[in-house]
């Protein structure tokens, strides 16, 4: 039978998907030696691929990868067609308007926001009847309204230390983010059976994750 | 300056790939013609509004203005203009098109798929009854059966039964409006906790498994047939059987699957849809359906359609190309054209060698790994 790939985004994401992948059964030695390896194929079911997270939907949408394992903020930066089926609960955090305390999100000017996700910023200012500037930046984005670059930044925090040791405060709570698994529209037909009970596996190892969870807190 | 680069989306096709293409353009073509289709060609360029009924995430159109500042778009789709020759031409029904060239589609940038895709297709038009969907499935899977393309799986769909199941759902309007997006995306962690008020109800064993709906035919009727009696499916459930058992008789190794779980693949779809891959294709082969509401974008009165369409690039990327046969290039003086001729016609694969000079034929014949006919005996000299 042939293998499914699988393009799993690396750092933070696969460091938290891998005992999940690992409770659902599959072998990931090889992710946790990699060295420098990208590809791992020790379980015979499935090829996994590292990649980095806005390119999990290039491979994903080209079909030259059957299932991406990515974060819901990256989905909804570039607009995903492909069907993000199950809702993992690691990679929770949360994306949010923070800027210096001086900041008046009442004032009447066009505001300039400094943000790694410039589509996500966009929508919800227009959401919120708003225009603004936006400048793109590839990170470190706290210093952008410290520098006076911007007037404040939309990010993702998970625990807010970065933004409190940087002097930054939240004006507003966006969308939350966590880790998605996404099929591609086609792979689903073609390897029906396989994925589903992959999907049923990472599920449940899911389900047993948070339970875990609450049984320590 | 930009005159050494391609737009983002595009490519230039030569040798054995453009060739290939043409081939299977022209199988396709006469195919289509033995079948008594007449031919349909509209313009690149349209309107904006001709394609206003089309879902515009997928077909994002490239889009300039005339001269009077009206917004005009290289086509995106080629049924939507054949809708609009037949509301506007007075054509007699029932009447059947076929139809092949390029459509264009703004994709992301630097993602590496193309934004022009060549199709050929067929709409019959002004018939009511299912003879016409099924002439439609008889040439998508003939076609492909031409195209020696094996394994071919076929999908069927329904673009009403989504909506006739919901209606019977005991939910209020906003959840169940909810519930059929989750399970369009496949959102399965939504579709569950939206689902949980049926678990007690009749549905109940069919909601479970509803976005796991397509596969197999008949293991997608069982989990119908564990529905209770809905007066309004009976129709869609019979024409679907009775399409599984007509390809299964015609097309005895082509997979019949069946999918209940996806929307309408536009919204003037009316009945039956269905599409074509292979277990190793990256897109479908082929797309088509049912569309009665068509015509309503330009006219007030229904008319009957239905079509399909081959995705040519697509059947492209599943023909084995052929090996490079040797060529036999020949060499010949001014004088002796009528004998090149000769020789030309007498040969496959064979061309002639423009060049002055016997040494340089030589050296082109060695360079392409051709065969060198010499005319003008210049090597015996």
């Amino acid at each position: 039978m042939e293998r499914i790939k699988i393009a799993l985004t690396k750092g933070r994401t696969e460091d938290q998907v891998v005992p999940l992948l690992e409770a659902a059964g599959i072998n990931c030695e090889g992710i946790r030696n990699k060295q420098r390896r990208l590809i791992f194929d020790e379980d015979p079911r499935y090829e996994i691929i590292l990649v980095k997270g806005p390119d999990v939907l290039t491979y994903l949408n080209s079909g030259s990868v059957q299932i991406g394992i990515v974060g819901s903020d990256i989905l909804a930066e570039q607009e995903n067609f492909q069907y993000a089926m199950l809702d993992l609960n690691v990679g929770k955090c949360r994306f949010v308007l923070a800027s210096t305390k001086d900041f008046n999100p009442q004032a009447h000017r066009r505001k300039i926001i400094a943000t790694k996700y410039p589509n996500i910023t966009k929508r919800y200012f227009q959401g919120i009847g708003e225009d603004v500037e936006i400048i793109k930046i590839e990170g470190s984005v706290e210093l952008a309204p410290l520098i006076g670059l911007a007037d404040a930044i939309v990010d993702i925090v998970e625990t807010g230390n970065t933004l409190r040791e940087n002097n930054l405060q939240v004006f507003a709570k966006l969308q939350p983010v966590n880790t998605k698994v996404v099929v591609n529209r086609l792979a689903l037909r073609q390897y029906q059976p396989q994925i589903k009970s992959l999907i049923a596996s990472l599920a449940k190892a899911d389900d047993q994750l948070i339970q875990s969870k609450l049984i320590k807190e | 300056m930009k005159n050494k680069n391609l737009p983002s989306g595009t490519r230039d096709e030569f040798g054995t790939e453009a060739e290939v293409k043409e081939t299977i353009q022209n199988k396709l073509f006469q195919g289509f013609r033995r079948r008594g289709f007449r031919k349909l060609t509209t313009p690149v360029l349209e309107y904006s509004d001709v394609f206003q009924p089309l879902n515009a995430e997928n077909y994002r159109p490239y889009q300039l203005l005339d001269e009077q500042g009206e917004p005009l778009v290289l086509r995106p789709d080629l049924t939507l203009p054949v809708a609009r020759v037949m509301s506007t031409t007075g054509i007699e029904l029932p009447v059947k098109w076929y139809y092949g060239g390029d459509v264009f589609r703004v994709k992301k940038q630097l993602s590496g798929s193309y934004n022009q895709l060549t199709q050929a297709g067929i709409e019959i038009v002004g018939y009511k009854g299912l003879k016409a969907d099924w002439e439609c499935l008889e040439v998508a899977l003939a076609g492909c059966r031409d195209m020696a393309i094996e394994n071919v799986t076929i999908e069927l769909s329904h673009a009403k039964f989504v909506d006739v199941l919901i209606d019977q759902l005991d939910l209020p309007e906003p959840t169940k409006a909810g519930l059929k997006q989750a399970l369009f995306a496949k959102d399965l962690s939504k579709y569950n906790q939206l689902a949980q008020p049926l678990a007690e109800t009749p549905f109940s064993s069919f909601i479970n498994e509803w976005p796991w709906l397509f596969g197999n035919f008949d293991e997608v009727m069982k989990v119908v047939d564990t529905l209770p009696p809905i007066e309004e499916l009976k129709g869609i459930v019979n024409h679907l059987k009775s399409t599984a058992a007509f390809i299964q008789q015609l097309f005895p190794k082509v997979n019949v699957t069946l999918d209940l779980s996806i929307p309408s693949p536009q919204s003037y779809y009316t009945g039956m849809a269905f599409r074509g891959f292979t277990d190793k294709s990256s897109g479908y082969l082929f797309s088509g359906g049912r569309y009665d509401d068509l015509l309503t974008n330009f006219q007030n009165v229904k008319t009957s359609a239905v079509g399909v369409a081959f995705d040519v690039d697509a059947l492209v990327e599943r023909t084995s190309f052929p090996d490079d046969t040797p060529t036999t290039l020949i060499f010949f003086e001014d004088d002796q054209w009528q004998e090149a001729e000769a020789a030309l016609s007498k040969f496959a694969n064979a061309t002639l060698c423009l060049t002055d000079d016997f040494e340089d034929a030589k050296r082109l014949a060695a360079s392409t790994n051709s065969q060198l006919i010499d005319l003008t005996k210049a090597g015996e000299k």
